[in-house]
């Protein structure tokens, strides 16, 4: 791989895909907030304040590819605890120093910029927990071991639970796709679908106010038959019953905290996704307006600065999480399909990337890197079209902000820059 | 080291794969499969303001400016914008109360929701319209802290010369029905009721135009959409040059005044109406602005009866005015010849009918029939054509007569650019039959031959008799509106030229003529009433009426060669022709024929505009 790319002292080049990909993709993002910031009838080439912005944003973006090229590796590797446990007493600080800016406490602020540590805790931990599994003998095996993989990026996730910022939080999910590759049980991966369709009936029962009685009568009966059809064979006996009883069980927790627990906003949105309620004037009405943005740009579009649904503020957050509502109405489908093409690209070079390094540091950092593109990916658009419930994260390289352009930034050049100097 | 788990990324793979392939699905049923997308998005954007028009100016017949408007000021609202702790000032701007308030409001939601194609109603509505100069000043100053609230002008008329209120009509806010029926009109919008504004209506109104403006979430203005076919300009009404003179029809208005009646006066040989007054009347100032409504409603109610056209509405028996139209038909019909003489002593007495005359001398011919009104003459006259030898069947002949009655535009409406108009009656065979039985003689009818019983005969229809007999046989459908400016085909161009000739040959016309030409002279029914240099050619009427003092009636057209006008007055208990109605023409037609000129019968002049006859 000999390209017109990135140069640096140890001889190999930054991937030239890889770089060429998140170029695009940032370009993407500017035009996009460039035109939805514009003026409706601006005619000449004029920066919004938002805008601007952005493009300090892209600067610093540079500024900080350029110190990963020209550190050295070794660093990088060395300090992925200090830098863990920086970031971890950061995001802690923030929680009781921080501001909060839409109901989540996680901001510190600078003058007019703000800065988000939880965007650097993503980094963070996916450093220390490729410092772990890349630990010489070291395996995702024993009780202990898996309890520190999992401990290292649960710990985050639930301090930023803690800061109200739910969406960011359940990017930590996408760890579990990371030790996943690293030998985690396939059934464990299994056994989170399972779970995930069980909630979702339990909350469908639980908002037709339907009794869960009859769930557990399901499980539990259906467990008893085979259960006796089972009793000689003691492996599958014991299965049998801890699946049966432990979904019974299950449903009926997630059954009473979705009555207890959860507000009637966070109701609201699940069960408009789930399709249990209409309501086009509140949440439903910002998905609607959302879905008339995307489906109004047809084939090729409205064209660029052209898309009223966005730049007239009828779709909420159009310049941060709903970015890709300007995306789908001013560039159409045809617009639609190179974006998630590239995206796509940039994901599935990453997973090339990761499975060509020759220790576990640098898988687990390019698969973090790649797993929390594609949860991002996932549930932003996801949401933005509406097959997943309204959660706000931005869309990486995309969306508006310097926290989250800086900490995606940090994380794929990181990998990039420990892809570059693997040993051949 | 091993690598147990290598084969695990192609589940990474998959797992890409089919998220993309889920999302551009998505997308490609949002993007390709539905196409009402683009329109809901348009229709958020765009907020569309209409622009109103000015409607036609009108002129008099001599350019004359009638009526014209100003501006008025109507209040917008974006409902969901507006901040209900504005309401207690509103409130006390529009002086109204909290209820009334709130029932504007729902109003004004109703009208932004059907302005909006999904579900926000984040469009603009009429809230409260035809603000005060002082509302509106009040309003104005305020309005950078009355958020969701705008002022857009719109036009009412404004009245020059207060006059010929029953010809041009008066503007009243479109109806529910109307709104239902034509989808030009939105509420509020101001479309002719009566008159001339109403039946041109489609022309007058001018055509509405559009300002399409950019608009926000948050219903802020973010200026006008530059795209031509997003913005039409209002385009004016063009000017309509109505037939009216102006300075006549104020004249006649001032005769009238204390009085009942009507006056309709023609230029025979085109149908023009130069003057078209009925008293009472209303002034039309007090049928604009705010007090439209309430004034209205206070007309209706009025026993006067101000807002009743009776010109075209009234109907009356026309009395010996319908003679001269006898005399023709007998002419026509060769029962009579210009020398013919019916004896008269006293009356007309026919068994037990008595038809009483005034006393006068020696046997009439044609002429002198119609200069002193024998009743007796026509009551022969009227038996013999029905009689007629030639028919042998009483009613044939009568037929043959009503054939002609009808022919000079009566018992139809005569077609003037009004709606409503009454065509009278001229009773039909069939009628005749079942008021007097199936064996019924031409006795027993005979009071039809002096213009009484069921003949009825509007004001207009009387003056339209007037011209027929200016223009020697032949009219053209009265009319109000001489031209409208740009408009070169239409259907009601075609009409107002067209001819409509008697069933009477011409050569019969001057022996009339001559008679009508007489009335003035000494024993002439309207003796003293003439205009010294002016040959004017009348016929009184006295029609009787059940309810009080009988009706006084005069048709009259000048000069006898060439006439410039004809007229009909009647004067609703005025007593006979020659009392009230005879004078009253013969004034206008002087006026008219003499504009400028002081009258030279000042004591008559002065009597009929002193003259109050109104209880
Ligand atoms: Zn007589």
């Amino acid at each position: 791989m000999k390209k017109n790319s990135l140069r640096s002292s140890s001889g190999n080049n930054i991937d030239f895909w890889a770089f060429i990909l998140y170029v695009f993709l940032l370009t993407i993002g500017f035009l996009n907030i460039y035109s939805v910031t514009s003026d409706v009838n601006q005619s000449t080439f004029h920066l919004s304040q938002i805008a601007s912005r952005q493009l300090i944003w892209i600067c610093g973006a540079g500024l900080i590819i350029l110190t990963i090229i020209f550190a050295n590796v070794v660093i990088i590797d060395y300090f992925s605890y200090y830098f863990y446990g920086l970031i971890i007493i950061l995001n802690i600080a923030v929680l009781f120093l921080g501001h909060e800016v839409a109901g989540a406490k996680s901001w510190f602020g600078f003058g007019g910029f703000g800065i988000q540590p939880s965007e650097f805790a993503k980094v963070a931990t996916a450093m220390a927990l490729a410092k772990f599994l890349g630990t010489y003998g070291i395996k995702f095996r024993g009780w202990k071991n898996i309890s520190i993989a999992l401990a290292i990026f649960l710990f985050p996730m639930i301090i930023i639970l803690i800061q109200n910022d739910t969406g960011s939080a359940l990017v930590y999910l996408s760890f579990f796709l990371v030790v996943y590759r690293e030998g985690m049980p396939g059934y464990f991966l299994i056994a989170a679908i399972w779970l995930g369709i069980l909630g979702i009936i339990s909350i469908i029962f639980q908002s037709y106010n339907i009794s869960l009685g009859y769930l557990h009568g399901l499980f539990l009966g259906l467990g008893s038959i085979l259960v006796y059809f089972s009793r000689k064979n003691r492996q599958i006996f014991l299965l049998v019953l801890i699946i049966s009883i432990g979904s019974s069980l299950f449903s009926g927790v997630v059954g009473w905290a979705y009555g207890k627990l959860f507000k009637n906003y966070q109701k609201d949105r699940i069960e408009i996704v789930l399709g249990l309620k209409e309501d086009k004037r509140g949440m439903g009405y910002n998905l609607e307006q959302s879905k008339i943005a995307i489906g109004a740009g047809g084939l090729s579009g409205r064209g660029f600065t052209k898309g009223t649904q966005t730049k007239m503020g009828f779709v909420p957050e159009q310049h941060t999480d709903f970015i890709f509502c300007t995306i789908g109405e001013e560039w159409g489908f045809l617009g639609v399909f190179v974006f998630f093409s590239a995206f796509v690209s940039l994901m599935i070079r990453l997973i090339y990337l990761a499975e060509r390094q020759s220790d576990s540091y640098g898988r687990v950092l390019g698969y973090s890197a790649c797993c929390i593109l594609f949860f991002h990916f996932f549930i932003n658009i996801g949401m933005t079209i509406g097959l997943i419930p309204v959660i706000g994260i931005p869309l990486p390289f995309v969306s508006f902000g310097g926290s989250s352009l800086w900490g995606f930034t940090l994380l794929l050049f990181t990998f990039l820059r420990y892809d570059q100097i693997r040993k051949n | 080291m091993q690598d147990l788990y290598k084969n695990r990324y192609s589940v990474f793979i998959i797992a890409i794969i089919i998220v993309f392939s889920i999302f551009i699905v998505k997308i490609g049923s949002l993007q390709l499969g539905d196409n009402s997308y683009e329109e809901k998005a348009v229709n958020n954007a765009l907020n569309k303001i209409t622009l109103y028009p000015a409607r036609s100016v009108i002129f008099d017949r001599n350019g004359k400016i009638i009526v014209k408007n100003y501006a008025i000021y109507d209040l917008y609202i974006f409902p969901k914008d507006f901040d209900q702790i504005n309401t207690p000032f509103m409130c006390s701007v529009l002086e109204i109360d909290t209820a009334k308030f709130n029932t504007l409001f729902t109003d004004a939601i109703l009208r932004s929701k059907k302005r909006q194609k999904n579900n926000a109603f984040n469009k603009s509505a009429l809230f409260y319209s035809n603000l005060t100069i002082k509302q509106y000043t009040v309003i104005r100053e305020n309005l950078f802290r009355l958020k969701g609230l705008f002022i857009e002008p719109r036009s009412d008329r404004s009245y020059e010369i207060v006059g010929g209120a029953h010809a041009l009509g008066y503007l009243g806010e479109a109806s529910e029905s109307l709104l239902k029926t034509d989808a030009y009109y939105q509420p509020g919008d101001l479309v002719g009721i009566t008159g001339i504004e109403k039946y041109y209506e489609l022309w007058m109104r001018g055509v509405k135009g559009i300002k399409t403006v950019w608009q926000d979430r948050t219903y802020k203005e973010r200026g006008l959409v530059k795209d031509d076919s997003f913005n039409f300009p209002a385009q004016s009404g063009p000017n309509v040059i109505s037939t009216l003179d102006i300075e006549l029809q104020k004249f006649a208005e001032l005769l009238l005044s204390g009085k009942r009646g009507s006056v309709v006066a023609i230029e025979p040989n085109s149908g023009e109406v130069l003057a078209f007054v009925n008293k009472p009347d209303f002034n039309p100032n007090d049928l604009i602005g705010q007090n439209r409504g309430k004034s209205f409603r206070s007309m209706l109610i009025d026993p006067k009866k101000p807002l009743y056209n009776r010109a075209v509405k009234g109907v009356y028996p026309p009395g010996s005015t319908i003679k001269t139209v006898l005399a023709l038909i007998g002419l026509q019909e060769g029962v009579i010849e210009p020398s013919s003489t019916y004896g008269c002593s006293g009356g007309y007495r026919m068994g037990s009918i008595v038809v009483g005359c005034h006393p006068h001398g020696g046997p009439l011919d044609v002429v002198g029939s119609i200069r002193i009104s024998c009743n007796s003459y026509y009551c022969n006259l009227f038996r013999n054509i029905i009689d007629n030898p030639k028919y042998n069947d009483v009613k044939i002949g009568y037929a043959q007569l009503e054939k002609h009655w009808r022919s000079f535009g009566l018992g139809s409406p005569t077609g003037i650019d009004l709606l409503g108009e009454s065509g009278g009656n001229i009773p039909t065979v069939g009628q005749l039959n079942r008021r007097h039985g199936d064996r019924w003689r031409s006795s027993m009818i005979v009071s039809l031959g002096i213009g009484q019983g069921e003949i009825l005969l509007t004001p207009l229809q009387l003056a339209n008799i007037a011209g027929i007999l200016a223009n020697r046989g032949y009219y053209i459908s009265p009319h109000l509106v001489k031209n409208i400016e740009g408009v070169k085909d239409a259907d009601w161009i075609r009409k107002y030229r067209t001819k409509h000739y008697t069933t009477i040959d011409k050569v019969h016309f001057e022996t009339v003529v001559q008679g009508m030409s007489e009335v003035f002279k000494p024993g002439g029914t309207a003796w003293g009433t003439g205009i010294t240099d002016i040959e004017i050619c009348g016929k009184t009427g006295t029609a009787q009426n059940t309810h009080g003092k009988d009706h006084s009636l005069f048709i009259a057209f000048a000069p006898k060669d060439n006439p410039k006008i004809a007229i009909a007055v009647i004067i609703e208990n005025g007593g006979f022709g020659a009392t009230y109605a005879a004078p009253i023409a013969n004034l206008l037609i002087e006026r008219y024929l003499n504009p400028g000129k002081p009258s030279s019968k000042t004591a008559m002049e002065t009597r009929m505009l002193t003259t109050v006859l109104e209880h």
